[in-house]
């Protein structure tokens, strides 16, 4: 097919599909209004079941927490696939490191340092970032955010040790190897927390810990280590991609500099 | 509440337009990241503040970085494979 | 509740977590071992639950939410012999390529394993799970693993290219899946098969049949049914042989398990009464990937490609065994599933051991080479065998109990698809082995390399012989693809299983109320053997002529006069452009007309 005559082959179809799909949609319930039972019984019971003040947190790793550990460990392939398919080939894992005239010098482009008011502006982010990071993750049971979205703003942390410019502080908290360690000791702890429910005679991922008052840091039993743990495996496994894609580019610029 | 739900799905419906028809690739992810940061936005208009903050941090931040991160490779990779078709361009000319 | 169920896929992640820490720290030998142990275990338990679950299904809710007055809280897995079987041969399929790998390229620091792992544990909850969203959650993980073992051997662009067509058509399905899935919570509030299955009721509005439309054509992009099936063989050609063991053994066919789940627990409450409108668009769908793959199987001459083609061809017969909606054409689907895999799954690694051998995967190039290797030609043989569905065979089995429902229900023509279908995906094998294995027959003009055929070695050691963790599982997949058809009282167990799964009331009893409700024992009606076997027979014997014809003289002198038939050969092959911007426009039409028919058929 060329791609005039695909252009409008898919065009036909997708109208075909939106006209469906307008059509379904006129038979949904009006907007604002949710007509399933499931949302209202949750609503309503997970502050008296869980003790936690965040429901959306007890959805994800209580009352469906089986797909919160499905989907951790979507993230956890992902990151080893990208690893997988960024890998160096075997024949260029010689000379690749001769290079002394990376391609950025060779057009003439001098390997930017950042200005000082960069430096200064990140360097200084960084920790506000990790205690908001932190906080989120700890909070997560208590106050919308939790290990998903704490975990990724944690990983930006040292990303702005890389804007900043100090590149050997960025390989030395992203190692690698470290960060790796930190992914799969996040998965793993996650998928040893539902075991205890499982051994007490209930099933995979009951809660047995006390659930404490609700409102306190230290309520809703195994939500907030789980959440942790998710915190743990997001931060690291987002960085472990970052460090992948930048490894190169740091090598040569760490070489340049010295 | 109704005006801002419709402004804002107005602005949704404007920035995912705007993402589709760029077509230089680096433009296209910083839309992205600005079309995330207005979708976490009618989250948070929708009283989801949980699923709001989700959409920021991963479609406004995570997201568009990887974006960010891929066709820096792929740049950097083209312009190696370049040089060494070059240099062995030059090796065979010797 | 019974804690063996969530083990399927407790087990696989845990050791993928479990090397993915250890990573370059533990050696190759742990890796395997860790590897083998975990998908042996995991098929124990899987067996073992088949095994209780044969009486009366399991239901396993998550953190213990067990429904509260009829409305599930919480996600649950659903054991019946169906899933917990499948789970099963998952891991069987993945042991025999563990072993088969255990010669195979280096592992970058172990991380094959991890992906395998992950892959194992995505398809094993994949077949147990009862939760429309959990279901998708492991369609993603399986697909993400999928992609990234797809891609392994970065080296060559074909492979990159062959990964992208198979990541960005999944990923589209599964997006179109996802939005089905919202547009069922949207109208029912629910995400529990059983629970939004009950909600329905009888409303077969276009809502809930355009989000059913979405769901299954999400599905069956991992099915590969036509139009949807493109990224198959790219896919198949450029992964690492013990990957594609599982891509074509059981993954396609998950999808088209996952359809005939989300059918019978959710939908056919809503679509009884249109039943053979579903019937119809489904026949059609799958009658084209049956022929579809036939023709384009046997204008193969990369073997890896030919036999992605069979898979395709043979999907659409179990897409046309689901179609018929009775319990008995499920019972032959779910048999001729397992022994398609096996023998598929036998035919790959034979595959895997040509190009370990001779460091090629093309027919023309291969072109007596096997010769040496009598044994690993008759495990080829014995897929072929396999694929054409003589009688011990599973496959043999599997299509005597759909072709007998069929006939029973006036679609008797599906007789001429199966017997189509089989012959010409068997004679391609066969044609083949008698070029590489016994080197007789016309060569192929292999002056001009295929561009596809610059494989790599994927083994690194002495070529010169066929080690026996290679030879092993392929034989082993072999003789179980025999043993697919011949267990006594099989096909009983499979049917009366099978009308349990059919069993829409049923299911939602046992998941909502925790109903005790044993499965019934169905007598099971004699089907007229003798016809089936003729059948076979004939189907065998047909294949092997066409063989013969294809690599005499007389094939490509009659090519030359046969100018309608090359041209649409050539129409056909053009379909397959390789480019994902087409597969995406084809794609589009698959979702449209399958929509709009159905919509069409159950408004009238």
């Amino acid at each position: 097919m060329n791609r005039r005559v695909r252009r409008w082959f898919f065009l036909i179809c997708a109208c075909a599909i939106f006209g469906l799909f307008v059509s379904a949609v006129r038979q949904m319930p009006t907007f604002g209004h949710y007509r399933g039972p499931y949302g209202d019984i949750l609503n309503r019971e997970t502050v008296y079941e869980r003790h936690i003040t965040d429901v959306v947190t007890a959805v994800n790793f209580d009352w469906r927490g089986i797909d919160t550990l499905g989907e951790e460990s979507i993230l956890f392939l992902s990151v080893i696939g990208t690893l997988v398919l960024l890998r160096k080939p075997s024949s260029e894992v010689n000379d690749s490191h001769d290079e002394n005239d990376t391609a950025d010098k060779r057009k003439g482009r001098e390997i930017p340092l950042p200005s000082a008011a960069t430096r200064v502006a990140t360097l200084g982010l960084v920790g506000p970032l990790v205690v908001f990071g932190l906080y989120i993750v700890a909070h997560g049971h208590l106050t919308p955010g939790g290990g998903f979205q704490g975990g990724v703003i944690l990983a930006t942390a040292p990303l702005l040790v890389y804007l900043a410019g100090d590149l050997k502080s960025f390989k030395r908290i992203a190692n690698h190897e470290t960060v790796q360690i930190g992914e799969a000791l996040g998965l793993l702890g996650f998928l040893i927390l539902g075991l205890p429910g499982m051994i007490r005679g209930g099933a995979y991922l009951r809660n047995v810990l006390p659930l404490g008052t609700s409102g306190h840091v230290f309520s809703g039993g195994m939500i907030a280590p789980i959440n942790v743990c998710t915190g743990v495996a997001v931060s690291a496994g987002l960085v472990a991609v970052t460090y992948v894609f930048l490894e190169h580019t740091l090598e040569t610029r760490l070489r340049g500099r010295r | 509440m109704l005006v801002l739900q419709a402004t804002i799905l107005i602005f949704v419906a404007i920035t995912a337009t705007a993402v589709v028809f760029t077509r230089q690739p680096v433009r296209q992810v910083v839309g992205l990241s600005f079309y995330g940061i207005i979708l976490g936005l009618l989250f948070f208009i929708l009283q989801a503040p949980d699923v709001a903050l989700s959409q920021i941090t991963i479609g406004a931040v995570a997201l568009p970085l990887m974006f960010m991160l891929s066709l820096a490779k792929i740049r950097r990779d083209a312009e190696e494979r370049k040089r060494r078709e070059e240099s062995e361009h030059r090796r065979e000319a010797a | 509740m019974n804690p063996l169920v969530p083990l399927p896929l407790l087990i696989p992640l845990a050791a993928a977590f479990l090397l993915g820490l250890l990573n370059k720290r533990c050696p190759r030998w742990f890796a395997d071992s860790i590897a083998i142990l975990a998908a042996s275990a995991t098929g124990v338990v899987s067996l073992i639950l088949m095994h209780e679950s044969a009486l009366r299904p399991i239901v396993y809710w998550y953190g213990a939410w067990t429904p509260r007055s009829g409305i599930a809280l919480g996600v649950d897995f659903y054991v019946d012999p169906f899933s917990a079987g499948l789970a099963a041969f998952v891991c069987l399929l993945a042991l025999a390529s563990f072993i088969f790998s255990l010669h195979y390229f280096d592992s970058v620091g172990n991380l094959f394993h991890v992906l395998m792992l992950g892959f194992i544990a995505a398809m094993c909850g994949f077949s147990l799970s009862g939760d429309l969203f959990n279901l998708f959650v492991y369609f993603e993980l399986m697909s993400v693993a999928a992609f990234a073992l797809c891609g392994y051997k970065t080296e060559e662009p074909s492979t990159q290219q062959g990964a992208i067509n198979f990541a960005v058509l999944n990923t589209i399905g599964a997006f179109l899946a996802l939005l089905g899935l919202g547009m069922f919570y949207a109208r029912t509030g629910a995400l529990n098969l059983a629970q939004i299955g009950r909600t329905l009721g009888h409303d077969s509005g276009v809502l809930v049949v355009t989000s059913f439309v979405f769901v299954m054509c999400g599905l069956l992009v991992k099915a590969a049914a036509f139009p949807f099936h493109f990224w198959l063989a790219d896919a198949h050609a450029v992964a690492p042989t013990p990957v594609c063991v599982l891509f074509s053994g059981i993954m396609v066919e998950l999808g088209v398990y996952a359809v005939a789940r989300v059918y019978w627990s959710l939908m056919d409450g809503a679509l009884a009464p249109h039943r053979s409108a579903l019937t119809g668009v489904l026949l059609v769908v799958g009658t084209m990937t049956a022929l579809l793959g036939a023709c384009m199987c046997f204008a193969q001459r990369h073997i890896k490609r030919l036999l992605a083609f069979s898979t395709i061809s043979h999907t659409g017969l179990l897409i046309i065994g689901f179609a018929l909606l009775k319990p008995g054409a499920l019972a032959g689907a779910a048999l001729y599933l397992i022994g398609h895999g096996a023998a598929k799954g036998a035919l790959f690694l034979v595959a895997g051991i040509l190009l370990h051998r001779c460091g090629s995967i093309d027919e023309a190039h291969l072109y007596g080479r096997g010769r040496k290797m009598p044994w690993t030609g008759a495990v080829f043989v014995l897929g072929g065998f396999g694929l054409v569905g003589l009688i011990p065979f599973g496959t043999f089995a599997g299509e005597h109990a759909i072709e007998f429902i069929a006939e029973r229900n006036h679609q008797g023509w599906l007789d001429i698809v199966f017997f189509l279908a089989v012959t010409i995906t068997a004679a391609a094998v066969f044609r083949v082995y008698a070029r590489v294995f016994l080197g007789r027959g016309t060569r192929l003009s292999s002056g001009a390399r295929l561009k596809t055929v610059d494989e790599r070695r994927e083994t690194s050691g002495p070529h010169n012989h066929v080690p026996a963790v290679m030879f092993l599982p392929a034989f082993a997949l072999g003789l179980l693809a025999i043993a697919a058809g011949c267990i006594p009282g099989e096909t009983h167990a499979v049917l009366t299983a099978a009308c349990a799964f059919a069993d829409h009331a049923g299911y939602q009893a046992r998941v909502l109320e925790g109903a005790f409700l044993p499965i019934q024992a169905v007598a099971s009606e004699h089907a007229p053997l003798l016809s089936s076997v003729l059948r076979s027979l004939g189907a065998t014997l047909a294949a092997i002529a066409l063989a013969v014809f294809a690599i005499s003289p007389a094939w490509d002198r009659g090519r030359i006069y046969s100018r309608p038939f090359a041209r649409s050969m050539a129409f056909i092959r053009r379909l397959h452009s390789g480019r994902v911007g087409d597969y995406v426009a084809y794609f589009a039409f698959g979702v449209a007309a399958i929509g709009i028919a159905l919509a069409f058929l159950i408004a009238s």
